[in-house]
């Protein structure tokens, strides 16, 4: 893999176990810093194998993310992809993650020095700053994932870390943007849906308190969004958890 | 008249400019077509004189567009990786959402009828040429009003461009802007 952009260690805002994301000033300012997200190799796999692997996996989450726009599902805007140096840029989201709205921190996320009193991160002072309440924030994401699988893409990886609030522009509507679609792929099964919802209410039993209600105010917009889809989808979410629920027991 | 855009890992400077009610788009596109096989030091000047890439500026929706099909450019030259000939030639091809490169250069170039033009001259090393030869040259060779690049979005041929790129119905501008500058994005991964 050759470099030729020089990415500055000072610009990371996550390092995760296969990639790095930077907030970078990749177009001449006043141009917006834009996000590069670099797969590194993984040395313990062969390189050449290794390489291809990662070249078409960022093949495959480019092109997912202009499906994405082109369903009107609020993604991040791509600016960049470099398959022989292993980069994907896309817009910043100028905003704060779900998860953290919430009030359970930011993972893997290296925070900024002002940002140190993460630990007693209050919910409803997101919300407040936000200006939406924890029942359109769920409406919101019910109805990103609504849109999504209902142009037959699945993400493959929904937690709460992967959907961001963005900062709100005057008396713009408040806007929900899926992000990270590295694990994403086309489908048209219903098994496949239903899985997806099934990680995200596995994410929110595991990191928010009292998560049941919540996530039936996300199903609830969904399923208003998928209409006469929903049925099905609905049938199988339940067949998925009884899985679920089988094997943690064996397990 | 010139807009500069520094992009110091290609060690290169863009130079831009945007011109209205250009009148000589015709006798542009075939000093171009000319200039490529003229021999001797008058080919050199005249292949200087044009060393731009003429844009269709109706089919720009918005800098970022610009420079996302400038930036493709430069990262294809830096790895020598070109589809076309030159790094100007690269910006027209990234703009195109095929892989039909007289197709780019027929859409997204200077055509016959073109009053709306964006000039796009990359410099690399950055001191190659100075900014007051290119304006020279664009003020001798472009016939027409130089206006801020800030005029750019008002110019926007959206008909031309929901065929071009197959853009939804009824959907907002916003989101289409979105979707244009994102296909220029991928572009590498299509
Ligand atoms: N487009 C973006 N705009 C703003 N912040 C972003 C953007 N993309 C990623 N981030 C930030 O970087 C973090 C990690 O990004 P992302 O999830 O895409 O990378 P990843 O390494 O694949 O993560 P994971 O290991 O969680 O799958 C996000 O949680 C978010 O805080």
């Amino acid at each position: 893999m050759t470099t030729v952009f020089k990415l500055d260690d000072a610009d990371i805002i996550s390092q995760g176990a296969e990639a790095k994301v930077y907030h970078v000033q990749l177009h001449p300012s006043p141009s917006p810093r834009i996000c590069i997200k670099h797969r590194f190799q993984k040395t313990y796999r062969h390189p050449t194998l290794d390489a291809q692997l990662s070249r078409s996996r960022l093949q495959a989450e480019s092109r997912v993310l202009v499906r994405c726009l082109r369903a009107g599902v609020n993604v991040p805007v791509v600016r960049l992809v470099d398959l022989d140096g292993g980069l994907l840029g896309t817009e910043w989201i100028d905003g704060m993650s779900v998860r953290r709205i919430l009030g359970g921190g930011d993972e893997g996320v290296l925070e900024d020095d002002d940002d140190d009193d993460v630990a007693e991160e209050d919910a409803d002072e997101h919300l407040q700053k936000f200006a939406v309440t924890k029942d359109e924030l769920m409406r919101l994401i019910g109805h990103e994932i609504g849109k999504l699988h209902l142009a037959d893409i699945i993400h493959g990886d929904l937690t709460t870390s992967n959907m961001m609030l963005r900062t709100r522009m005057a008396d713009a509507p408040a806007q929900l943007v899926l992000i990270d679609f590295g694990l994403a792929f086309n489908s048209t099964l219903v098994e496949d849906k239903a899985v997806d919802l099934y990680v995200l209410e596995r994410a929110f039993a595991s990191t928010h308190p009292d998560s049941e209600p919540l996530y039936a105010t996300v199903l609830d917009e969904y399923a208003r969004v998928l209409g006469k889809a929903w049925d099905p989808v609905k049938r199988r979410l339940d067949d998925v958890r009884l899985r679920g629920r089988k094997r943690s027991m064996v397990g | 008249m010139l807009s500069s855009y520094n992009y110091p890992a290609f060690n290169s400077l863009a130079h831009v400019a945007l011109f209205d009610n250009v009148t000589n788009a015709k006798e542009l596109r075939s000093r171009l077509i000319s200039a490529a096989t003229m021999s001797g030091p008058d080919g050199e000047l005249e292949r200087e004189a044009v060393n731009f890439a003429f844009v269709d500026a109706s089919l720009v929706v918005s800098e970022m567009h610009l420079q996302t099909a400038l930036l493709f450019a430069l990262l294809a030259d830096a790895r020598t990786s070109l589809r076309t000939k030159t790094v100007h030639s690269e910006i027209l091809w990234a703009l195109n959402p095929t892989n039909n490169i007289s197709e780019a250069i027929r859409r997204f170039g200077v055509s016959d009828s073109t009053t709306r033009l964006l000039v796009v001259r990359v410099c690399t090393p950055p001191t190659s040429t100075s900014p007051e030869n290119i304006e020279t040259a664009l003020r001798t060779g472009v016939a027409g009003d130089a206006v801020p690049l800030s005029c750019l979005s008002s110019f926007t041929d959206w008909s031309k461009l929901t065929k071009y790129y197959k853009l939804p119905a009824g959907v907002p501008h916003e989101r289409l802007i979105q979707i244009v500058e994102s296909t220029v994005g991928a572009k590498s991964a299509a």
